[in-house]
């Protein structure tokens, strides 16, 4: 299997358009590192499109940016790309990546059980804050990036050809020295209100299947 | 020698409501907060959620003791690494 990645960003509503933005940086970087890249943004993250790709491409990592639960990850206007009950085969030998609330619960462990090689994710809904200002330019806004930088570094991480558990590691650590970091500068004290969440996404994100799964 | 009885008080669920309450009123005003699927609120709007007891005032609840356990814990100081699961 070459190195290729398929990435889902729907952008239909205020959350996803933040993760929309935040995960633009991984396309580029899977590009500077050749890897061959999808990008199903907006419209095209639908379970169509998705299943098409998957097939067609054979990618090596996916990462999905999006809504879900337990049972199912979504695209665009929430359509269900995978489920406990549809798609999930398309998984199979793959590393993924899913940014989307509690899918590490159920839906993880069952992909890892039909042969996905790695699944990292949440076990729970992956929460963040933003400023609703920066809408314009989340990429600007410091409050999200206390967790969407960290979260990045999952993809970061294995892209630059480490394994599973060193990227889910290093973005756990990422997200622990953002949590020093509020705790221990003089931050105001709104702002170190943010904590709860930091340590609940940190706690929450799991790697399941091979630890030492590579791309 | 007489032995010392810790008395330990039962926390009833309204007195934890109440204290979630006061520390999401720490909470920037101007700040979304985005819940996944279940979308993006204000402080104002979780207080509410908390109060009324619905599903997503009880996770609020979760994510709040969890916090503060793990204060308790001194985790974040530990110099254990977070573990790969």
């Amino acid at each position: 299997m070459n190195k290729s990645l398929l990435i889902t960003r729907p952008n239909h509503d205020y959350a996803v358009n933040y993760l929309f933005y935040w995960s633009a940086s991984i396309i580029n970087l899977a590009r500077r590192k050749n890897f061959q890249t999808i990008d199903l943004s907006g419209k095209k993250a639908n379970r169509f499109d998705f299943a098409g790709r998957v097939n067609k491409i054979n990618p090596s990592f996916i990462f999905f940016n999006g809504h879900g639960n337990e049972t199912q990850i979504t695209g665009q206007k929430k359509e269900i790309l995978v489920s406990t009950k549809r798609n999930l085969n398309l998984l199979k030998n793959r590393i993924i990546f899913a940014r989307s609330c509690s899918s590490a619960k159920k839906l993880g462990p069952k992909s890892v059980s039909l042969g996905a090689k790695t699944f990292i994710g949440y076990k729970e809904p992956f929460i963040f804050v933003s400023d609703p200002r920066m809408v314009a330019k989340p990429l600007s806004d410091n409050t999200a990036a206390l967790f969407l930088k960290p979260s990045n570094l999952v993809a970061t991480t294995l892209i630059k050809g480490h394994s599973s558990s060193e990227a889910n590691t290093r973005a756990k650590k990422a997200f622990k020295r953002n949590i020093k970091k509020l705790l221990t500068s003089e931050t105001k004290r709104e702002d170190a209100s943010v904590l709860r969440f930091l340590f609940w996404d940190m706690k929450h994100q799991v790697c399941l299947g091979d630890p030492d799964a590579v791309l | 020698m007489t032995k010392k009885k810790t008395v330990i008080s039962k926390v009833s669920d309204a007195e934890i409501r109440r204290l979630v309450v006061e520390r999401l009123r720490a909470l920037p005003s101007g700040k979304q907060i985005s819940i996944g699927s279940q979308g993006s609120f204000t402080k104002d709007e979780l207080i509410k959620k908390v109060k009324s007891g619905d599903k997503l005032g009880k996770k609020m609840i979760k994510v709040e003791l969890a916090f503060l356990r793990a204060l308790k814990k001194g985790e974040f100081f530990d110099e254990q690494e977070p573990s790969h699961n």
